[in-house]
């Protein structure tokens, strides 16, 4: 499964550089070296120093200890986006191929409405609905990507609901779970790993964006969007500010991104399929 | 009939690298003639076509010692420009899947127009109509109906009569009809075969007809080449491949049609005759 | 003729949906019986593999029965069709077994699928003997279908169907994606395995040339309706229906003996002019 990553070069490094963050958001809270809700009066806006290697924010917390520790927050949310939009798009994709008619044409309206929602009313309206909290947030935000699921995960079963392979099977008794685990699913494990990485990038900006506006993750909890809002905000005592947020949000949704590309043009897989409009 | 010689091939050979592909093939055709080719997927028979029209698929090339000569034409030395006056013109070409050379978006009558225009040089008008009575010739009902209908609204039958009707409207003396009849059923099969005798006999065109079934071969071609794996391992005239086959790969063929075909009721066509 | 194995009586199919309805079956009549090999000859649209799909109960019945090895399929629905196609009494082979085998599936987990899905203990084993019995070789049962030949596909698919155990099998079209040479080895096989067994085949085909040999009955179906059937001789030397006098007269045989033009166009002009090639002879 993860050989067709290191068959490329940027997929080699896709995969270190995605490792790295993985392992900065294991273990960064441990590795901080400050209290990173710690603030520290007499350094307000400092720039690096022995102490603070990459200086102190506007209320005088140790940035580098910020960073480590919003690294788990910010990867945990973003892949819990993900895994609500794997649920909520590819299950009912699967189901739609099989299911007859009826499911079809509701899963297709209900996913068309998800695409049309506006994203950060949506996420707004959800987060007063719900509260104001992570878990709200990413709830919003899996329902926002799961259209993306499930459009990629329909187009790749759809031409393998219809197959005479399946015929064959269903012919020999098999049952739909059974067609659905032995014939479509494998079928469907590319196209659903290379949508997982992308939107893995995806969400990860979303995740930023709403910390930045102050939805999902509450301050004074650090998270790498959070930070680059703040740090905005000082540009002009702290110009270097946002840069090191910013570039651990673009590396590693690049990296992901990049990942996303190894795995489809990975060699011996089948080209993606193009995705067949359907009409229910 | 004249045995005024048309098309000459001596040691035919395709290449991809350095592997052959096709090797040692010799075709004679007399004008007003026709010749069978058969054979399997694989055996040559298309690469063999392809190569009297120029054109190989990229990375395949004819050998050194191929010579092609068309009614004194040397094929080989033309260029692209020099392919224009022949491709089309003087040699047409039918193949299996009629549906995929015509454009679905554009009416039959008006893709046979636009070539009358082009290689016949006809004006508008006098290109429409032509076209519907090369419609009628070919012996579709309502030829101004089937002018103005797409690709789709057509069978496969009558799609491949319009791709006839395309290959030889510049009147061409050589035809090639790559397993043309494949696709059809077996009564359009008839159809369609009767329809290239005709054209035979009206216009004197000369005729190779390339098929796996050594049946359609039989009943319309005077001379037959049977081809397997790149190499032509039998010839003659049909009478005597089908009644006294040389080949093991021939007679294995005679035989499939004697134990399961409807020959197996019909001992008065014996293969020993 | 005491108990057929499949008898198909006045059945009539309508497919499509809404305004597209059409009747592809106008009350079709036919039996096989244990051991033997009926043909139905029909070309494209006489609706030949909707009657095959329907049998196999892939298309809902709208008038008739069908009865298989004493099953009456058109009353089956969801877990009883599961559970009667879990018997394996009738097995189908498709056209290309390009399509019809899971390309990511070996061979040999495509040829075991029926008994995997029953949960049979010695599937292995018996994938096996399904090998040797189509004459292929065990070793390739770990080969996917794209590492084989034509002729090994299709023998593949041949396996799927026997491990099953049937007492009725069809087979639509299953040599017209093969080699010449090949088609022999794999009628020779069809041929020897049913009459070994006592299957009853159904075997469906556009082609005269490959139907003679293998049935002992034709069937004729031409725009919905059997139009003649009777014994393959019968058929082939004295067809009655215009139809079949066309599609026999229209047959490339070697050696000639084919049916004149002008025959076969006033043939041609008498079916045009009845309605659902509904003829009176």
């Amino acid at each position: 499964m993860l050989r067709p990553l290191f068959a490329s070069r940027s997929g080699t490094i896709s995969a270190v550089v995605l490792v790295v963050v993985a392992v900065l958001a294991a273990v960064g809270p441990w590795l901080a070296p400050h209290d990173p809700l710690l603030q520290d009066p007499r350094a307000i806006l400092a720039g690096p120093s022995a102490g603070h290697w990459l200086g102190t924010d506007n209320v005088g917390r140790d940035v580098l200890s910020r960073l480590l520790a919003g690294s788990t927050l910010s990867l945990v949310a973003a892949l819990e986006a993900v895994a609500v939009g794997l649920v909520l798009g590819v299950v009912p994709a699967l189901l739609s191929v099989r299911l007859g008619r009826v499911f079809e044409w509701f899963s297709l309206r209900l996913m068309e409405a998800f695409v049309t929602l506006p994203f950060l009313v949506f996420a707004v309206a959800m987060t007063a609905l719900l509260g104001n909290g992570l878990q709200q947030a990413m709830l919003a935000v899996g329902i926002l990507i799961s259209p993306g699921f499930y459009r990629v995960t329909r187009a790749a079963a759809l031409p393998v609901a219809t197959a005479q392979y399946v015929e064959a099977a269903v012919l020999a008794g098999a049952s739909p779970w059974t067609v659905l685990h032995r014939h479509v699913w494998p079928k469907v494990v590319p196209a659903v790993a290379v949508a997982t990485a992308s939107l893995l990038g995806a969400s990860l900006v979303i995740v930023s964006s709403l910390t930045f506006l102050g939805i999902g993750i509450t301050p004074p909890t650090p998270t790498w969007g959070g930070m680059l809002a703040t740090d905005l905000q000082y540009l002009f005592q702290r110009p270097f500010g946002p840069f090191v947020p910013a570039a651990l949000i673009v590396a590693t949704v690049w990296a992901c991104n990049g990942i996303a590309d190894a795995l489809r043009d990975a060699p011996g897989r089948p080209a993606p399929r193009k995705v067949t409009a359907h009409v229910g | 009939m004249s045995a005024e010689v048309l098309l000459t091939v001596r040691d035919l050979s395709v290449h991809t690298g350095d592997t052959p592909l096709v090797t040692g093939v010799d075709l004679t055709v007399a004008r007003g003639a026709t010749l069978g080719v058969v054979g399997e997927s694989g055996s040559g028979k298309s690469l063999t076509c392809r190569s009297l029209l120029g054109i190989l698929p990229p990375g395949l090339r004819n050998g050194d010692d191929t010579t092609i000569t068309f009614d004194g034409t040397d094929l080989r030395a033309l260029d692209a420009r020099g392919w224009l006056g022949i491709r089309g013109t003087r040699i047409g070409a039918v193949f299996q899947d009629p549906a995929s050379y015509l454009n679905p978006s554009i009416t039959v009558g008006r893709q046979l127009a636009e070539v009358l225009r082009v290689r016949v040089g006809l004006g508008r008008r006098a290109a429409r109509d032509r076209a519907v009575e090369l419609l009628a010739d070919m012996g579709l009902h309502e030829p101004a109906r089937v002018y103005r209908q797409y690709p789709f609204e057509l069978s496969g039958g009558m799609l491949q009569r319009v791709l006839i009707a395309v290959a030889i409207c510049a009147e061409p003396d050589l035809l090639i009809a790559d397993e043309a009849t494949t696709a059809l059923d077996v009564t359009v099969q008839a159809e369609v075969l009767d329809l290239l005798s005709d054209l035979q006999e009206r216009t004197g065109l000369a005729l190779i007809l390339v098929s796996h079934d050594l049946a359609v071969v039989a009943q319309v071609c005077e001379e037959v080449v049977v081809m397997r794996d790149g190499v032509v391992v039998e010839r003659g005239t049909a009478g005597d491949v089908l009644t006294a086959p040389a080949h093991a790969y021939t007679r294995s063929l005679v035989d499939a049609h004697a134990r399961y075909g409807i020959e197996r009721f019909r001992p008065a066509v014996t293969v020993h005759g | 003729m005491a108990d057929p194995l499949l008898a198909v009586s006045g059945l009539v199919v309508r497919l499509g949906r809404g305004g597209e309805r059409r009747t592809i079956l106008h009350g079709v009549d036919l039996t096989v019986a244990p051991g033997e090999s009926v043909g139905l000859i029909g070309e494209t649209g006489s609706g030949k593999t909707t009657l095959a799909r329907t049998v196999l109960g892939l298309h809902r019945v709208e008038q008739g029965g069908i009865d298989v090895a004493g099953t009456d399929v058109t009353a089956l629905r969801g877990a009883r069709l599961r559970a009667f196609r879990r018997s394996g009494a009738v097995q189908y082979v498709f056209q290309d077994p390009l399509r019809s085998l899971d390309p990511d599936l070996t061979l040999g987990e495509s040829v075991g699928e029926a008994l995997h899905v029953r949960g049979t203990p010695d599937l292995d084993d018996r994938v096996a003997g399904a090998f040797a019995l189509v004459g292929l070789d065990p070793a390739l049962a770990t080969r996917l279908p794209a590492e084989v030949s034509g002729g090994q596909r299709q023998r593949a698919a041949i396996a799927r169907a026997m491990i099953a155990r049937p007492r009725l099998l069809i087979c639509d079209e299953p040599v017209s994606a093969l080699d010449a040479a090949t088609r022999v080895q794999v009628l020779d096989l069809l041929a020897s395995l049913c009459a070994d067994r006592g299957i009853g085949l159904l075997y469906i085909s556009h082609d005269l040339g490959s139907v003679a040999g293998i049935t002992d009955r034709l069937a004729v179906l031409h725009h919905g309706d059997v139009v003649e059937t009777g014994t393959t001789e019968q058929v082939v030397t004295a067809p009655s229906h215009p139809y079949t006098r066309l599609l026999i007269g229209s047959a490339p045989t070697i050696g000639g003996g084919g049916m004149g033009r002008a025959e076969r166009a006033e043939l041609r002009a008498q079916l045009a002019h009845s309605p659902n090639g509904k003829v009176l002879t």
